[in-house]
């Protein structure tokens, strides 16, 4: 078994231009197996474009990120974004939910499992004899997509299309589907946003399973503090950015540069009790930070 | 009666006289913006050597610009009334005002019904159809024209099949499928007149031909997506038809090509009186000559392409290769981030919808003997399209539907000449208004956890 805190993920002076707009700025940091690790910053801080470059939908103007995989490591701004998926086993969800809104939710996690059933099926031609190994594989991967189901409260639902699904079960579902890739690192982007007090502490729940259980690294893009403080181990904080802190919960909390950035630039101001509570992690469900007046300009 | 009563509110009376006046007066600025152009003036010539002049013809705008104005305040006056009575109908339960609420209602509700209907329904009409597809050649009433139409709606059911992988399953907009229809046709003349080859033989060259074609065109443009991927397979299809009309030395260019053999039956041919030292396909079997005999074996002949098409995507649909295509349909980004290569997924629909336009290429280069480039213009691209669309895209039986509506029933009206064409129109129409989506948009899941209609 590695050590806990061997690192999974290196990311090396990342940046990302688009144009003259510097979305990432020299952003290093690294995320360990089996730990979650939280990047946190307001709106805009450049979050959702650091998941893009690591799974591959934006190649970065600047940087390296590596992934250190069981079988060797894996330069991942190298690589096409479906082969990081593919062979690299970085799994994500995505901030505006991405389901097969017209098939049915079992069916999106065979979908999830297709490079597996596309080896089982002999690139097709033995499924369409009908092999038996093919139809074995098949009942494992309904099995894995059993599990996940089971995991995620959806096993009832399984049958209906995914588009019909309530807006948290969808949430519950992208997380299942990306666990049925069976992942090394698993990139969650504001899974909790939009859901209720309770969907939350369900999804508290279910991650901490999944780094408890199965072992693999979650990388968590979140807005809401009270997920990010209760079940973080290490969290880095954007702004415009550039990464302004790192460390632990509890350190980031507390660092000056973090309430500065949540804040605005008006220093000395007294901090707003909603705004104080949530950084300790005692905001509702859902808290949405904006930025303070100053920056928005 | 729901849909009525909720409508109302939309429509609240306040769009009273004034209001219908004040449309009215558009339409007819309209009108008259366009009257004037068209109808105002006219060249005239004076007969030989005395020149043109231009003759005004205001009586003539006037007249258009009035009947749009008194049309459009009909129309408006109507509509109002037509409301209401749904209105009416949607509030009491009895009285006229329901009756006619009801009928309008129907129309929609009734392929809401079909696509609600159970599974069970489903397979019922399918077999329905699949018999009487079956008996079709048998059938008293079925003359040699009816026999042809049967293999004219077949060919176009087979193909909108075929599209229906690409289209339908993938997701990706082809205007350009008869291209491998050609490919088809012109592989099966050309091997069949130089090579001596038979139908049999040809038919998957043909359909590996189509394919590779399939192939070689989407390599380049399958990352465009949605209407750039529409724009390109139209020249494409433009290309090889261009190609085909040029490359006189295989080709024989616009002329075509003739002389297409026959399918004969496993090596027995349909002729009056064949060829020395040849036994034909009556004398075989002791039977009376007659024309009718070929036609119904090429109806077979369709009918089990068809069929093989069907099942094939019947089945790939329930591999993961078929789930893939959908997927991609639904959402390419997700299926990235799912390890799926979308370049092959996408290719191996292409190829395979090809493949089996080029089966049904071949077949009908040896119904008609002769194929000459004009038979692969884009309105055959069109139809198809037009088939998977109406018929609900990805829905098998909504092919079948679309194509017996468009190809059988339009060919009822060909001694309307240029009418047809307005039938077709209408026609569709028709089914865009009522039913968006298509036919029959209901799809089934293609792996269940529970049973159906096990409570989970
Ligand atoms: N494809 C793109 N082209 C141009 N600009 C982009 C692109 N993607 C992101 N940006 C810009 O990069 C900056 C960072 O965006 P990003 O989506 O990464 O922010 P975020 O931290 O995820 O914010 P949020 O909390 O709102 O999701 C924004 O200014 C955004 O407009
Ligand atoms: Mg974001």
């Amino acid at each position: 078994m590695p050590a806990p805190d061997r690192p999974l993920l290196t990311v090396e002076h990342l940046t990302m231009r688009f144009g003259g707009l510097v979305a990432v700025h020299d952003v290093s940091f690294t995320a360990a197996g089996r730990r979650i690790t939280a990047i946190i910053g307001p709106n805009g801080a450049g979050k959702t474009t650091v998941f893009n470059c690591i799974t591959g939908f934006y190649s970065p103007t600047v940087g390296r990120i590596v992934l250190h995989g069981g079988r060797g490591d894996f330069l991942l701004e190298r690589m096409e974004g479906y082969l990081i998926a593919q062979k690299a086993r970085v799994a994500r969800t995505f901030q505006n939910i991405r389901l097969f809104p017209r098939m049915s939710v079992l069916e999106n996690l065979l979908v999830a499992q297709h490079n597996a059933l596309m080896r089982a099926s002999g690139m097709s031609v033995l499924g369409l004899l009908g092999a038996a190994g093919f139809r074995h594989a098949e009942r494992e991967a309904v099995d894995h997509a059993r599990y996940w189901l089971d995991r995620t409260a959806l096993a009832d639902v399984a049958d209906i299309d995914a588009g019909t699904l309530p807006y948290g079960a969808q949430r519950r579902l992208e997380i299942a589907r990306a666990m049925c890739t069976r992942p090394a690192l698993l990139c969650l982007d504001e899974p909790a946003a939009g859901l209720n007090h309770a969907e939350s502490r369900d999804l508290n729940h279910l991650l901490r399973f999944i780094r408890d259980e199965h072992e693999i690294g979650v990388l968590l893009i979140e807005h809401d503090m009270s997920v990010v403080m209760e079940i973080s181990d290490h969290v880095v904080v954007l702004d415009y950015g550039r990464k302004i802190a790192e460390g632990s919960p509890e350190a980031v909390r507390h660092s000056p540069d973090v309430i500065r950035a949540y804040l605005g630039e008006e220093e000395g101001e007294a901090l707003p009790p909603e705004v104080t509570a949530d950084l300790k992690g005692e905001g509702g469900a859902g808290a949405a930070h904006e930025r303070g007046p100053a920056e928005t300009q | 009666m729901a849909a009525e009563t909720a409508d109302t509110p939309q429509h609240p009376p306040q769009d009273g006289i004034a209001a219908i006046l004040k449309d009215a007066g558009i339409a007819a600025l309209i009108s008259l913006a366009l009257a004037l152009p068209l109808f105002g003036f006219r060249i005239v010539g004076f007969g030989s050597g005395r020149g043109l002049a231009l003759e005004e013809r205001w009586d003539w705008v006037v007249t258009a610009v009035l009947a749009v104005f008194a049309g459009r305040i009909a129309l408006n006056l109507w509509l109002r009334r037509f409301r209401a009575v749904l209105a009416i109908g949607g509030r009491v339960g009895d009285g006229v005002g329901d009756k006619i609420g009801q009928a309008v209602a129907a129309a929609p509700r009734l392929g809401r019904i079909l696509q609600a209907a159970k599974p069970a329904f489903r397979i019922a009409v399918a077999g329905a159809l699949l018999a009487v597809a079956l008996a079709w050649p048998a059938f008293p009433f079925v003359d040699r024209y009816l026999l042809d139409l049967g293999v004219i709606v077949l060919t176009y059911v087979m193909l909108g099949w075929g599209l229906n992988i690409v289209v339908g399953l993938a997701g990706l907009l082809d205007l350009g499928y008869v291209a491998f229809y050609a490919v088809g046709a012109y592989s099966y003349a050309l091997l069949a007149l130089h090579f001596d080859l038979g139908f049999w033989e040809c038919l998957p060259l043909a359909g590996a031909f189509a394919a590779f074609f399939g192939i070689v065109l989407g390599f380049p443009v399958l990352r465009l997506r949605g209407d750039y991927l529409a724009i390109v397979t139209l020249g494409f299809g433009e290309i090889i038809r261009i190609i085909l009309i040029n490359w006189y030395p295989v080709t024989n260019g616009p002329n075509g090509i003739s002389g297409i053999p026959r399918p004969s039956f496993f090596g027995l041919p349909f002729a009056a009186d064949p060829p020395e030292g040849t036994v034909a396909f009556h004398q075989f079997f002791g039977l009376e000559y007659a024309s009718t005999q070929r036609i119904a074996f090429l109806y077979y002949v369709i009918l089990a392409l068809a069929l093989v098409t069907n099942l094939f995507t019947l089945r790939i649909r329930r591999l993961p290769v078929g789930r893939a295509w959908e997927a991609l349909r639904e959402d390419e980004i997700a299926c990235r981030s799912l390890g799926i290569n979308p370049r092959n997924t996408k290719l191996t629909a292409f190829a395979i919808g090809a493949m089996f336009a080029g089966f049904g290429g071949s077949f009908f280069a040896t119904r008609q003997g002769f194929i000459s480039p004009e038979s692969f213009s884009f309105i055959e691209s069109a139809i198809i399209l037009a088939i998977v669309v109406l018929g609900g895209m990805g829905s098998q039986l909504g092919v079948v539907l679309a194509a017996v509506l468009l190809i059988g029933v339009t060919e009822f009206f060909r001694e309307l000449e240029q009418f047809r064409m307005l039938a077709f129109g209408a026609g569709m129409v028709a089914i865009m208004v009522w039913r968006p989506r298509g036919l029959l948009a209901h799809r089934d899941p293609t792996i269940r956890l529970h049973a159906r209609g096990e409570k989970a």
